[in-house]
């Protein structure tokens, strides 16, 4: 990602959207909407003193929603460029509320309100399409109610849980405990702001608060000259009692959370299912494997039971890492197809399968439940695919042949990684080095020509 | 005419096929949509079968 920033041969154009394209190979004319950040990227220097400051905390897509960041936001810590962006959606002022305190705090004076969207336009050889993939979403699967039951998670939120640099710091907290926590740490903040309180009326009246309620609800202080103060203090001291209370019980909840310890991982969830995608997305096997033997690093008392029709770990090395896996990393792996998912007690997911090797119907509980998710095409390739006019196959993805797979339907426009079909990284590495050698034929057969006609 | 050459998206594809043309000395406009480039990749912890860390 460095090496892009730094390459003195490259244009890097983030933040920004290819609006329109006329031409053909060798002469594409492309439209490009760079976005307004309403941070100048020149003046910029990525520092973060105005994400510290920012008062508005927002739900972080970078963390698949697990952690939050801040209305003016880098898109995580070592993205490159560096430049940091406001989210029109919601920061304050620019909501017309008052506010504009990253202005303030911006000692670089980056921040600029009244930036405009900026429409560049380019001249190209060849074009490359590295759009990706969209994760499927599972809540499309009722059945095995993700978003019903906090400790169903996706691969890729399960991915951010275990990262060093996620919203966990790498711990295996479970969403549920993760709740927990946050409502303990509210009603915490709630209640100093109560005592605060209760403290300045209790030296005014030179009496506990308790000591007090009590004979106020007795009826002592009915007739009381200062019977508006008294009532007030009440209400602060009941409305301290109605904190105290769910924490206490949710302080007791807590005491019993540990990381979570027993994982399930589901596979095929939404791949090789006729009801969305009858394809195999190829690399959640193996991914699930990762998490359980990277989960078993971090905690080695975690057992993880993989659930699949069978295990595909077509690569190099792929099948021996499967293998180890197993020996070293306790984790087991079950033939059949997981039927349903429930909620069983202390908020632990039960697995409804059928092990096929058994030919029995069984269920177990276990700490969290991950879901292999299937690789989605992009959304936003529908639109594209028009503004370039290449064609896509019958699921949404670019299409291509089987001998010239990173060539598209347009001559000059050229597809890899997931755009163009599922595929691990080593082999969208290795499909984005075919497709930038068919973009250099062109790009070298012009320069060429034109050295030609120069001598 | 024009010998650049236009890569859209800034994942682990893109990112790949723009150091490989500018390595070549082609002069490459790399366009992503997200106000960073990395792609789902940078969202991993490590990526199989070397457990090596992704970003």
């Amino acid at each position: 990602m460095l090496d892009v920033g730094r390459h003195p041969n490259i244009a890097l154009l983030a933040y920004s959207e290819v609006e329109k394209v006329e031409g053909q190979a060798g002469d594409f004319n492309v439209t490009v909407r760079r976005k307004k950040r309403y941070v100048e990227k020149d003046k910029c220097t990525g520092c973060g003193a105005c994400a510290e400051k920012c008062p508005t905390k927002v739900s972080d897509a970078f963390n698949e929603g697990l952690g939050s960041r801040s209305a003016i936001y880098s898109y995580f810590a070592q993205g490159i460029p560096s430049t940091h962006t406001i989210d029109p959606d919601f920061c304050r002022q620019l909501k017309g509320k008052k506010c504009g305190i990253c202005e303030k705090v911006c000692q670089a004076d980056a921040i600029n309100f009244d930036q405009e969207d900026m429409i560049i336009t380019l001249d190209v050889g060849a074009i490359i399409f590295a759009v990706g993939y969209d994760v499927f979403d599972p809540s499309q699967i009722p059945e095995y109610r993700y978003r019903e039951i906090p400790n169903v998670v996706t691969a890729m939120e399960f991915e951010r849980l275990l990262s060093a640099s996620g919203p966990t710091e790498g711990h295996l907290d479970r969403p549920s405990d993760r709740t927990v926590e946050a409502e303990i740490a509210t009603l915490e903040k709630n209640l100093k702001k109560s005592k605060r309180t209760l403290e300045k009326l209790e030296k005014k009246y030179d009496q506990t608060s308790a000591q007090f309620y009590n004979q106020y609800q007795q009826g002592q202080y009915q007739d009381d000259r200062d019977e508006q103060g008294r009532k007030k203090w009440a209400d602060k001291y009941a409305t301290h009692l109605a904190i105290m209370e769910p924490l206490e019980a949710l302080k007791k909840k807590a005491e019993g959370f540990t990381v979570a310890k027993k994982l399930a991982f589901v596979q095929c969830v939404g791949s090789r299912d006729f009801r969305f995608y009858p394809f195999c997305s190829g690399y959640c096997c193996m991914h699930s494997i990762k998490e359980a033997v990277i989960a078993h690093e971090h905690e080695p008392e975690t057992t993880s039971t993989i659930f699949g029709m069978d295990i595909r770990a077509v690569s190099k090395g792929f099948e021996e890492y499967k293998i180890r896996g197993g020996n070293n990393s306790n984790i087991s792996y079950v033939r059949g197809r997981v039927s349903e998912i429930m909620e069983g007690p202390a908020n632990n997911p039960v697995v409804i399968y059928e092990d096929t090797h058994k030919r029995q119907v069984e269920s177990r509980e276990f700490d969290m439940v991950i879901l292999a998710t299937a690789c989605a095409p992009t959304k936003g390739i529908i639109k594209l695919a028009k503004v370039f006019g290449v064609a896509l196959d019958k699921y949404g993805f670019i299409k291509t042949s089987p001998l010239s797979p990173v060539d598209t339907t347009v001559p000059g426009v050229f597809v890899c990684g997931c755009a163009e079909s599922p595929m691990d990284v080593p082999e969208s590495v290795a499909q984005a080095s075919s497709a930038a050698e068919r973009a250099a034929e062109i790009a070298i057969q012009l320069r060429s020509e034109k050295e030609k006609a120069v001598a | 005419m024009s010998q650049d050459v236009l890569v859209i998206g800034g994942g682990i594809a893109g990112i790949q096929a723009s150091l490989d043309l500018a390595d070549m000395g082609i002069k490459v406009h790399l366009v992503e949509k997200l106000p960073s480039i990395g792609g789902k990749m940078a969202q991993l912890d490590k990526t199989f079968p070397t457990n090596d860390c992704a970003i």
